[in-house]
């Protein structure tokens, strides 16, 4: 069994934390096997930003991803760039607030409003990624959390925390509406074959 | 599947951790930076760079606890020197940098081989020429690390290919050095380097031997000791004293320093295979390289397919769809192994025959214009030799080094 993650943003945004977060998550709060990856450029900030997290129960041979079963996008141009190397139906989350797409099949967390709102804009990685904790299995509100708390200093993992639990109270919100959104993407699925 | 290929598929299991152990998640730098501490590097002078940079920061904040010293020097040329320096006044030494730092660093490399002072320089690889690519991944230092510096000496260079392989090779590093009192050099790529996986760590910290007479040349007392030290880039005599105008001596003193690494290769050399017992064709692969090529062989053999179906009911309910493009074309008739070159120099010539013995075809996937395939050549000369350079930063892909094999025995995709 493997499981491959990708986060795609700029740089600034967190993408790379973000993806620690999530393959500590598995690897000490799971005990799978877990490799993370990144590719960015040499800006500190701005510029394509890009990190993969494989998830799997036997050894990992190969590190990156190809194919990913979980994408989630922070920004336009990541979302670009790797929606078309998801799997068939793959769960892929997004940062509403600069990413345009009207695929409902998508997740949408309007991460970068939220983090606004706070006012620490910085915290959008962790809003997502209260959002992805839960929806994906096996991945614990506790753990992250705990991780959170050892990484950072108090002041700080009190923002992040804060942040990460608005992306997961949303995600909450999203999925009880579930069942408003199968009818959605049948709907969708009529329309595409009327083009 | 055969039984002969099911036992080497067990063989790839790691053994699992015993539970005394620490189990993190930590970069592959930061690996790096706990294997020298514990292996008793007690001195770090060095100057950032992508994509070493984690092992200076680390260094910066963990060496004052375990009581020794960092200092992050004027530039590479600095840094070199001031570990050469560290261990003669006898505390073991290292220094971290990438490709246009460990270019800077050459002299003093051959002032180390002269003097046979051990000292640990870690190269975690990127793009060059010149700056190049900070922040992608290449082995085009392979032959710097073997020939960099001017004149004649060998040196003993590890590729690890893990995170776990970091943190023990830089352990492994250390002991090689003090036992052949020679540079050694890890030569890493950004790809392990940046990479994060769990390492199980060693508890406490390890103090390796100083000298183990039988291999050195001329055996120097570190500084400090009660003892005369003479310590002389030129060529000298055991007793450190000048012979550079004595072609006979300075040949013999030439020929002893290559020979000492050179006649020992059994006890430095390190090689591991995987499903080469029955193999018509190999692969030989160092560094992180050799992720993807143990997957091509696994795909080939079709051992473990990635893209097979989830052993988790949990999971599958939500990937269900996604992971059910299995692959339908069975290769499994396709007699492939792996040789996977843990120290790269000096070269395991010897092991590298005896492993490659039964194969007609050997293929060297490499990110770099292909340049160890040409040594693989050298040895090899009975077999087809096919490198496979890739430029760019990007590692191969499993597919592609899937495609090649293909190629090669000359299977319709």
């Amino acid at each position: 069994m493997r499981i491959n993650v990708r986060f795609a943003g700029a740089g600034g945004q967190g993408v790379i934390l973000a993806s620690v977060l999530l393959a500590e998550g598995y690897g000490l709060g799971e005990n799978y096997n877990i490799s993370q990856t990144q590719s960015y450029g040499p800006e500190a900030r701005g510029g394509a930003c890009k990190a993969e997290v494989v998830i799997s129960d036997d050894d990992i041979d190969y590190m990156k991803v190809d194919t990913a079963d979980v994408f989630i996008a922070l920004n336009q141009e990541g979302f670009d760039r790797y929606r078309d190397t998801v799997k068939k139906n793959a769960v892929v989350l997004v940062n509403s607030t600069l990413v345009e797409t009207d695929d409902p099949g998508y997740y949408k967390i309007a991460a970068t409003e939220i983090a606004e709102e706070m006012g620490k804009p910085f915290a959008v990685n962790m809003v997502m990624l209260g959002a992805l904790t839960k929806v994906l299995p096996k991945l614990h509100y506790g753990t992250i959390e705990e991780e959170i708390r050892k990484k950072f200093s108090a002041s700080i993992a009190g923002i992040n925390l804060e942040a990460f639990s608005k992306g997961y109270n949303t995600m909450e919100q999203q999925l009880k509406n579930e069942k408003n959104k199968k009818v959605e993407k049948s709907w969708h699925k009529t329309a595409k074959k009327l083009n | 599947m055969d039984k002969r290929t099911s036992e080497s598929a067990k063989s790839l299991k790691k053994n699992p951790p015993k539970p005394a152990k620490k189990e993190e998640v930590l970069q592959g730098n930061e690996a790096c930076a706990k294997g020298a501490l514990y292996a008793g590097c007690r001195f770090f002078a060095g100057y950032p760079i992508t994509p070493s940079t984690e092992i200076i920061e680390m260094m910066s904040s963990e060496m004052q606890k375990c009581g020794g010293a960092f200092i992050q020097m004027e530039d590479e040329i600095g840094s070199a020197c001031a570990i050469i320096g560290a261990r003669w006044g006898g505390k073991k030494a290292m220094t971290a940098t990438s490709g246009p730092g460990y270019t800077l660093m050459q002299e003093a490399i051959g002032f180390a081989a002269v003097t046979e002072t051990p000292i640990v320089i870690v190269n975690v690889q990127r793009g060059g020429p010149s700056t190049g690519q900070p922040t992608m991944s290449s082995q085009q230092d392979i032959y710097q690390a073997r020939y960099g510096s001017h004149g004649d000496y060998e040196i003993i260079v590890l590729s690890p290919s893990s995170v776990q392989e970091m943190y023990d090779f830089t352990v492994r590093a250390f002991e090689l050095s003090e036992q052949f009192r020679t540079p050694v050099i890890l030569l890493a790529d950004e790809v392990i380097g940046h990479m994060r996986e769990k390492v199980v760590l060693e508890d406490g910290s390890r103090n390796i031997k100083s000298v183990k007479q039988k291999y050195v040349v001329s055996p120097q007392a570190d500084f400090f000791q009660g003892e005369n030290t003479l310590v002389e880039g030129q060529l000298h005599d055991s007793m450190g004293r000048r012979i550079g105008h004595v072609p006979s001596k300075s040949g013999e003193f030439v020929n002893n320093i290559n020979k000492k690494i050179r006649d020992h290769v059994d006890v430095i050399a390190d090689i591991r295979t995987y499903f080469m017992d029955d193999a018509d064709v190999a692969i030989v692969a160092y560094g992180s390289v050799v992720r993807p090529a143990i997957n091509a062989v696994k795909l080939a053999r079709k051992v473990e397919d990635d893209r097979l179906r989830p052993k988790l009911r949990i999971f599958r309910d939500i990937f269900r769809k996604g992971v059910q493009e299995t692959i339908n074309t069975d290769y499994s008739h396709l007699k492939v192994g792996l040789v996977k070159i843990n120290t790269v120099w000096p070269f395991p010539e010897e092991l590298l025959r005896e492993a490659t013995r039964d194969v007609h075809t050997v293929i060297v996937p490499e990110m770099n214009v292909g340049k160890y395939s040409r040594e693989v050549e050298r040895v090899l000369k009975d077999k087809t030799v096919i490198p496979m350079s890739k430029c760019g930063g990007d590692i191969h892909t499993p597919q592609e080094i899937l495609d090649e094999i293909l190629r090669e025995v000359g299977v319709d995709e």
